[in-house]
Protein backbone atom coordinates (compact mmCIF):
# COMPACT_ATOMS: atom_id res chain seq x y z
CA UNK A 1 0.00 0.00 0.00
CA UNK A 2 1.57 3.23 -1.14
CA UNK A 3 0.59 6.75 -0.35
CA UNK A 4 1.48 10.02 -2.01
CA UNK A 5 3.81 12.13 0.06
CA UNK A 6 4.83 15.70 -0.58
CA UNK A 7 8.61 15.61 -0.32
CA UNK A 8 10.14 18.49 -2.30
CA UNK A 9 8.69 21.98 -1.88
CA UNK A 10 8.62 24.36 -4.84
CA UNK A 11 11.70 26.46 -3.91
CA UNK A 12 13.80 23.30 -3.87
CA UNK A 13 12.42 22.08 -7.20
CA UNK A 14 12.84 25.49 -8.79
CA UNK A 15 16.39 25.61 -7.42
CA UNK A 16 17.18 22.24 -8.95
CA UNK A 17 15.99 23.05 -12.46
CA UNK A 18 17.44 26.56 -12.46
CA UNK A 19 20.74 25.00 -11.44
CA UNK A 20 20.50 22.55 -14.35
CA UNK A 21 19.92 25.46 -16.72
CA UNK A 22 22.71 27.58 -15.23
CA UNK A 23 25.24 24.73 -15.27
CA UNK A 24 24.40 23.74 -18.84
CA UNK A 25 24.62 27.39 -19.89
CA UNK A 26 27.93 27.90 -18.09
CA UNK A 27 29.39 24.71 -19.53
CA UNK A 28 28.35 25.52 -23.08
CA UNK A 29 29.45 29.17 -23.02
CA UNK A 30 32.73 28.11 -21.43
CA UNK A 31 33.37 25.65 -24.23
CA UNK A 32 32.49 28.06 -27.02
CA UNK A 33 34.21 31.13 -25.58
CA UNK A 34 34.59 34.18 -27.80
CA UNK A 35 31.55 36.43 -27.77
CA UNK A 36 29.86 34.06 -25.25
CA UNK A 37 32.52 34.58 -22.61
CA UNK A 38 30.58 37.37 -20.90
CA UNK A 39 27.60 35.02 -20.70
CA UNK A 40 29.85 32.44 -19.09
CA UNK A 41 30.40 34.98 -16.31
CA UNK A 42 26.65 35.53 -16.01
CA UNK A 43 25.78 31.83 -15.92
CA UNK A 44 28.59 31.34 -13.41
CA UNK A 45 27.07 34.09 -11.25
CA UNK A 46 23.73 32.29 -11.44
CA UNK A 47 25.41 29.08 -10.28
CA UNK A 48 27.05 31.01 -7.44
CA UNK A 49 23.74 32.51 -6.33
CA UNK A 50 21.93 29.16 -6.56
CA UNK A 51 24.61 27.32 -4.59
CA UNK A 52 24.59 29.99 -1.88
CA UNK A 53 20.80 29.75 -1.75
CA UNK A 54 21.01 25.97 -1.40
CA UNK A 55 23.59 26.21 1.38
CA UNK A 56 21.33 28.54 3.36
CA UNK A 57 18.26 26.45 2.51
CA UNK A 58 20.10 23.40 3.82
CA UNK A 59 19.85 24.93 7.28
CA UNK A 60 16.57 26.83 7.26
CA UNK A 61 14.57 25.16 4.46
CA UNK A 62 11.85 22.54 4.43
CA UNK A 63 12.36 19.16 6.13
CA UNK A 64 13.95 17.12 3.35
CA UNK A 65 16.05 20.04 2.11
CA UNK A 66 17.94 20.26 5.40
CA UNK A 67 21.44 18.83 5.38
CA UNK A 68 21.08 17.42 8.89
CA UNK A 69 18.16 15.30 7.69
CA UNK A 70 20.01 13.60 4.86
CA UNK A 71 23.70 13.93 5.69
CA UNK A 72 25.24 10.66 4.46
CA UNK A 73 26.64 9.33 7.72
CA UNK A 74 28.39 5.99 7.67
CA UNK A 75 25.57 4.27 9.55
CA UNK A 76 22.93 5.62 7.15
CA UNK A 77 24.92 4.45 4.11
CA UNK A 78 25.44 1.03 5.69
CA UNK A 79 21.73 0.75 6.47
CA UNK A 80 20.86 1.75 2.92
CA UNK A 81 23.17 -0.87 1.43
CA UNK A 82 21.61 -3.53 3.71
CA UNK A 83 18.21 -2.38 2.43
CA UNK A 84 17.17 -1.19 5.87
CA UNK A 85 17.15 2.54 5.25
CA UNK A 86 13.78 4.24 5.75
CA UNK A 87 13.32 7.78 4.57
CA UNK A 88 11.46 9.99 2.17
CA UNK A 89 14.06 12.50 0.93
CA UNK A 90 17.49 11.89 -0.61
CA UNK A 91 18.67 8.35 0.07
CA UNK A 92 22.18 8.19 1.59
CA UNK A 93 23.94 7.41 -1.71
CA UNK A 94 22.00 10.17 -3.46
CA UNK A 95 23.01 12.44 -0.60
CA UNK A 96 26.67 11.74 -1.35
CA UNK A 97 26.04 12.93 -4.90
CA UNK A 98 24.20 16.04 -3.66
CA UNK A 99 27.09 17.08 -1.42
CA UNK A 100 29.73 16.25 -4.02
CA UNK A 101 27.90 18.22 -6.72
CA UNK A 102 27.38 21.21 -4.44
CA UNK A 103 31.06 21.10 -3.44
CA UNK A 104 32.40 21.00 -6.99
CA UNK A 105 29.99 23.72 -8.12
CA UNK A 106 31.08 25.88 -5.19
CA UNK A 107 34.71 25.33 -6.23
CA UNK A 108 33.91 26.18 -9.85
CA UNK A 109 31.99 29.32 -8.95
CA UNK A 110 34.58 30.32 -6.35
CA UNK A 111 37.63 29.89 -8.59
CA UNK A 112 35.76 31.49 -11.49
CA UNK A 113 35.42 34.71 -9.51
CA UNK A 114 39.22 35.08 -9.57
CA UNK A 115 39.91 33.49 -12.95
CA UNK A 116 41.18 34.93 -16.23
CA UNK A 117 41.44 33.45 -19.70
CA UNK A 118 44.47 35.44 -20.90
CA UNK A 119 42.25 36.78 -23.66
CA UNK A 120 39.59 39.21 -22.56
CA UNK A 121 37.91 37.75 -19.47
CA UNK A 122 38.64 38.47 -15.85
CA UNK A 123 36.42 37.26 -13.03
CA UNK A 124 34.83 40.01 -10.93
CA UNK A 125 37.31 39.50 -8.06
CA UNK A 126 40.39 39.12 -10.30
CA UNK A 127 41.82 42.43 -9.09
CA UNK A 128 42.00 41.19 -5.51
CA UNK A 129 44.80 38.69 -6.21
CA UNK A 130 47.95 38.63 -8.32
CA UNK A 131 48.02 37.27 -11.86
CA UNK A 132 50.04 34.13 -11.04
CA UNK A 133 47.49 33.05 -8.44
CA UNK A 134 44.66 33.84 -10.85
CA UNK A 135 46.37 31.64 -13.47
CA UNK A 136 46.57 28.79 -10.97
CA UNK A 137 42.93 29.17 -9.95
CA UNK A 138 41.97 29.27 -13.64
CA UNK A 139 43.78 25.94 -14.09
CA UNK A 140 41.88 24.45 -11.14
CA UNK A 141 38.67 25.87 -12.55
CA UNK A 142 39.26 23.94 -15.78
CA UNK A 143 40.27 20.75 -13.97
CA UNK A 144 37.14 20.92 -11.81
CA UNK A 145 35.04 20.84 -14.96
CA UNK A 146 36.17 17.24 -15.52
CA UNK A 147 35.14 16.34 -11.98
CA UNK A 148 31.78 18.00 -12.57
CA UNK A 149 31.23 16.04 -15.79
CA UNK A 150 31.95 12.76 -14.00
CA UNK A 151 29.61 13.61 -11.11
CA UNK A 152 26.82 14.75 -13.44
CA UNK A 153 27.27 11.54 -15.42
CA UNK A 154 26.94 9.44 -12.25
CA UNK A 155 23.98 11.52 -11.05
CA UNK A 156 22.06 11.18 -14.33
CA UNK A 157 22.92 7.48 -14.71
CA UNK A 158 21.74 6.79 -11.15
CA UNK A 159 18.50 8.71 -11.68
CA UNK A 160 17.83 6.76 -14.89
CA UNK A 161 18.59 3.51 -13.06
CA UNK A 162 16.10 4.36 -10.32
CA UNK A 163 13.59 5.50 -12.92
CA UNK A 164 13.67 2.45 -15.18
CA UNK A 165 15.03 -0.40 -13.09
CA UNK A 166 13.83 0.38 -9.58
CA UNK A 167 10.72 2.24 -10.83
CA UNK A 168 11.21 4.91 -8.19
CA UNK A 169 10.08 7.85 -10.35
CA UNK A 170 12.62 10.32 -9.02
CA UNK A 171 12.35 12.60 -12.05
CA UNK A 172 8.61 13.02 -11.53
CA UNK A 173 9.26 13.68 -7.85
CA UNK A 174 11.65 16.53 -8.70
CA UNK A 175 8.98 17.98 -11.03
CA UNK A 176 5.83 17.58 -8.91
CA UNK A 177 7.41 17.32 -5.48
CA UNK A 178 5.48 14.12 -4.75
CA UNK A 179 6.72 10.59 -4.15
CA UNK A 180 4.81 7.34 -3.80
CA UNK A 181 6.02 5.87 -0.52
CA UNK A 182 5.01 2.88 1.63
CA UNK A 183 2.35 3.78 4.15
CA UNK A 184 4.80 2.91 6.92
CA UNK A 185 6.82 6.00 6.00
CA UNK A 186 3.82 8.33 6.07
CA UNK A 187 3.22 10.91 7.27
CA UNK A 188 6.49 12.14 5.84
CA UNK A 189 5.20 15.32 4.25
CA UNK A 190 7.87 17.97 4.32
CA UNK A 191 7.29 20.70 6.85
CA UNK A 192 7.42 23.80 4.66
CA UNK A 193 9.62 26.74 5.51
CA UNK A 194 7.79 30.03 5.82
CA UNK A 195 8.03 32.96 3.39
CA UNK A 196 10.37 34.89 5.68
CA UNK A 197 12.96 32.12 5.61
CA UNK A 198 12.60 31.88 1.83
CA UNK A 199 12.97 35.61 1.30
CA UNK A 200 15.94 35.71 3.66
CA UNK A 201 17.65 32.82 1.81
CA UNK A 202 17.11 34.48 -1.57
CA UNK A 203 18.33 37.80 -0.16
CA UNK A 204 21.57 36.20 1.06
CA UNK A 205 22.14 34.60 -2.36
CA UNK A 206 21.44 37.80 -4.28
CA UNK A 207 23.63 39.84 -1.92
CA UNK A 208 26.59 37.55 -2.50
CA UNK A 209 26.25 37.73 -6.28
CA UNK A 210 25.66 41.47 -6.27
CA UNK A 211 28.51 41.91 -3.81
CA UNK A 212 31.12 40.11 -5.91
CA UNK A 213 30.17 42.21 -8.94
CA UNK A 214 30.95 45.39 -7.04
CA UNK A 215 27.53 46.19 -5.67
CA UNK A 216 27.21 46.95 -2.01
CA UNK A 217 24.04 45.31 -0.69
CA UNK A 218 24.19 46.78 2.80
CA UNK A 219 24.61 50.32 1.54
CA UNK A 220 21.74 49.80 -0.91
CA UNK A 221 19.52 48.47 1.86
CA UNK A 222 20.49 51.45 3.98
CA UNK A 223 19.59 53.69 1.08
CA UNK A 224 16.23 51.97 0.70
CA UNK A 225 15.67 52.57 4.37
CA UNK A 226 16.51 56.22 3.81
CA UNK A 227 19.63 56.09 5.98
CA UNK A 228 22.30 57.13 3.54
CA UNK A 229 22.48 58.01 -0.10
CA UNK A 230 25.35 56.02 -1.59
CA UNK A 231 25.49 54.85 -5.17
CA UNK A 232 26.50 51.23 -5.53
CA UNK A 233 28.36 50.23 -8.66
CA UNK A 234 27.27 47.23 -10.67
CA UNK A 235 29.21 45.65 -13.53
CA UNK A 236 26.51 43.09 -14.30
CA UNK B 1 71.96 22.75 -60.12
CA UNK B 2 70.45 20.32 -57.64
CA UNK B 3 73.33 20.87 -55.27
CA UNK B 4 72.87 24.60 -55.50
CA UNK B 5 69.20 24.24 -54.72
CA UNK B 6 69.99 22.00 -51.77
CA UNK B 7 72.52 24.52 -50.47
CA UNK B 8 70.06 27.35 -50.94
CA UNK B 9 67.36 25.42 -49.05
CA UNK B 10 69.77 24.47 -46.29
CA UNK B 11 70.96 28.07 -45.99
CA UNK B 12 67.35 29.22 -45.90
CA UNK B 13 66.56 26.82 -43.09
CA UNK B 14 69.65 27.86 -41.15
CA UNK B 15 68.87 31.55 -41.64
CA UNK B 16 65.29 31.13 -40.45
CA UNK B 17 66.47 29.29 -37.35
CA UNK B 18 69.18 31.87 -36.77
CA UNK B 19 66.71 34.74 -37.12
CA UNK B 20 64.38 33.17 -34.61
CA UNK B 21 67.36 32.68 -32.32
CA UNK B 22 68.03 30.22 -29.54
CA UNK B 23 65.21 28.58 -27.64
CA UNK B 24 65.01 31.07 -24.80
CA UNK B 25 64.93 33.94 -27.26
CA UNK B 26 62.09 32.43 -29.28
CA UNK B 27 60.09 31.89 -26.11
CA UNK B 28 60.80 35.43 -24.93
CA UNK B 29 59.79 36.92 -28.28
CA UNK B 30 56.53 35.05 -28.42
CA UNK B 31 55.67 35.83 -24.80
CA UNK B 32 56.31 39.48 -25.57
CA UNK B 33 54.09 39.26 -28.63
CA UNK B 34 51.19 37.92 -26.54
CA UNK B 35 51.67 40.56 -23.84
CA UNK B 36 51.57 43.23 -26.50
CA UNK B 37 48.46 41.59 -27.99
CA UNK B 38 46.92 41.62 -24.52
CA UNK B 39 47.45 45.36 -24.16
CA UNK B 40 45.66 45.95 -27.44
CA UNK B 41 42.84 43.44 -26.98
CA UNK B 42 42.14 44.87 -23.53
CA UNK B 43 41.73 48.31 -25.10
CA UNK B 44 39.21 47.04 -27.65
CA UNK B 45 37.34 44.97 -25.09
CA UNK B 46 37.08 47.98 -22.77
CA UNK B 47 36.04 50.47 -25.42
CA UNK B 48 33.79 48.35 -27.65
CA UNK B 49 32.31 45.85 -25.19
CA UNK B 50 32.47 46.75 -21.50
CA UNK B 51 32.32 50.54 -21.62
CA UNK B 52 31.06 51.62 -25.05
CA UNK B 53 30.64 55.15 -23.68
CA UNK B 54 34.45 55.40 -23.70
CA UNK B 55 34.72 54.34 -27.37
CA UNK B 56 37.50 56.19 -29.13
CA UNK B 57 37.69 55.31 -32.81
CA UNK B 58 41.33 56.30 -33.30
CA UNK B 59 42.52 54.28 -30.34
CA UNK B 60 40.51 51.25 -31.44
CA UNK B 61 41.90 51.50 -34.98
CA UNK B 62 45.43 51.74 -33.59
CA UNK B 63 44.83 48.68 -31.41
CA UNK B 64 43.28 46.68 -34.26
CA UNK B 65 46.21 47.58 -36.53
CA UNK B 66 48.65 46.41 -33.87
CA UNK B 67 46.76 43.13 -33.41
CA UNK B 68 46.67 42.50 -37.16
CA UNK B 69 50.38 43.29 -37.45
CA UNK B 70 51.27 40.77 -34.75
CA UNK B 71 48.90 38.18 -36.20
CA UNK B 72 50.51 38.55 -39.63
CA UNK B 73 54.08 38.43 -38.33
CA UNK B 74 54.52 34.66 -38.75
CA UNK B 75 54.39 33.94 -35.03
CA UNK B 76 54.81 30.23 -35.67
CA UNK B 77 58.48 30.89 -36.55
CA UNK B 78 58.92 31.35 -32.81
CA UNK B 79 57.84 27.79 -32.11
CA UNK B 80 61.00 25.98 -33.21
CA UNK B 81 61.94 22.47 -32.12
CA UNK B 82 62.64 22.24 -28.40
CA UNK B 83 60.68 25.35 -27.49
CA UNK B 84 58.17 23.35 -25.47
CA UNK B 85 60.81 23.45 -22.73
CA UNK B 86 62.55 26.54 -21.51
CA UNK B 87 62.14 29.94 -19.97
CA UNK B 88 61.65 33.27 -21.65
CA UNK B 89 60.29 35.95 -19.35
CA UNK B 90 58.82 32.98 -17.50
CA UNK B 91 58.65 29.22 -18.18
CA UNK B 92 56.83 28.43 -21.40
CA UNK B 93 53.41 26.80 -21.26
CA UNK B 94 53.64 25.16 -24.67
CA UNK B 95 52.52 21.54 -24.64
CA UNK B 96 54.90 19.05 -26.30
CA UNK B 97 51.90 17.87 -28.37
CA UNK B 98 52.24 21.14 -30.28
CA UNK B 99 54.71 19.45 -32.61
CA UNK B 100 52.33 16.60 -33.42
CA UNK B 101 49.36 18.88 -34.02
CA UNK B 102 50.82 20.96 -36.82
CA UNK B 103 47.81 20.68 -39.13
CA UNK B 104 45.41 21.96 -36.45
CA UNK B 105 47.87 24.64 -35.35
CA UNK B 106 48.26 25.95 -38.92
CA UNK B 107 44.51 26.04 -39.31
CA UNK B 108 44.09 27.91 -36.02
CA UNK B 109 46.77 30.39 -37.06
CA UNK B 110 44.96 30.98 -40.37
CA UNK B 111 41.71 31.63 -38.48
CA UNK B 112 43.48 33.99 -36.09
CA UNK B 113 44.96 35.95 -39.01
CA UNK B 114 41.62 36.07 -40.82
CA UNK B 115 39.76 37.36 -37.73
CA UNK B 116 42.49 39.89 -36.94
CA UNK B 117 42.39 41.24 -40.51
CA UNK B 118 38.61 41.45 -40.35
CA UNK B 119 38.80 43.29 -37.02
CA UNK B 120 41.12 45.79 -38.64
CA UNK B 121 38.49 46.38 -41.33
CA UNK B 122 35.52 46.81 -39.00
CA UNK B 123 37.59 49.08 -36.75
CA UNK B 124 38.08 51.38 -39.74
CA UNK B 125 34.30 51.38 -40.30
CA UNK B 126 33.84 52.37 -36.65
CA UNK B 127 30.58 50.55 -35.84
CA UNK B 128 30.84 49.65 -32.13
CA UNK B 129 28.44 46.70 -32.37
CA UNK B 130 30.32 45.18 -35.28
CA UNK B 131 33.66 45.70 -33.58
CA UNK B 132 32.36 43.95 -30.48
CA UNK B 133 31.03 41.01 -32.52
CA UNK B 134 34.26 40.69 -34.51
CA UNK B 135 36.28 40.93 -31.31
CA UNK B 136 34.29 37.95 -30.04
CA UNK B 137 35.36 35.95 -33.09
CA UNK B 138 38.98 36.99 -32.63
CA UNK B 139 38.99 35.97 -28.97
CA UNK B 140 37.43 32.61 -29.89
CA UNK B 141 40.39 32.04 -32.21
CA UNK B 142 42.77 32.79 -29.30
CA UNK B 143 40.91 30.23 -27.19
CA UNK B 144 41.30 27.61 -29.92
CA UNK B 145 45.07 27.60 -29.43
CA UNK B 146 44.91 27.94 -25.64
CA UNK B 147 42.70 24.86 -25.45
CA UNK B 148 44.83 22.86 -27.89
CA UNK B 149 48.47 23.48 -27.06
CA UNK B 150 48.73 25.47 -23.83
CA UNK B 151 49.49 23.85 -20.48
CA UNK B 152 47.04 24.58 -17.67
CA UNK B 153 48.59 26.31 -14.71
Amino acid sequence: MKVEVHVWDWPLRLFHWLLVAAVVGAYWTGKVGGEWTDWHGRFGSAVLGLVVFRLVWGFVGSTHARFANFFPTFSRIAAYIRGEWLGAGHNPLGALAVFALLAVLAILAGTGLFANDDIAFEGPLFDLIDKDLSDKLSGWHLRSVNVLLILVGIHVAAILFYQHVKKAGLIGAMLTGKKQLPRSLAPADAKPAGPIRLIASIAVALSVVWGVWGGEPLQALAKLAGVQNVQAGNKL
Amino acid sequence: MKTQLAIALALGAVTTAALAGPIEEQIRFRQSAYSFLGWNTAKIKAQAADHPETFNKDQVIAAANAIAAVANSNLLELYGPGTDQGTGWKPTRLKPEYFQKQAEVKELEATFIKEANELQKVAEDGDVGEIKAQFGKLSASCKGCHDLVRVRE
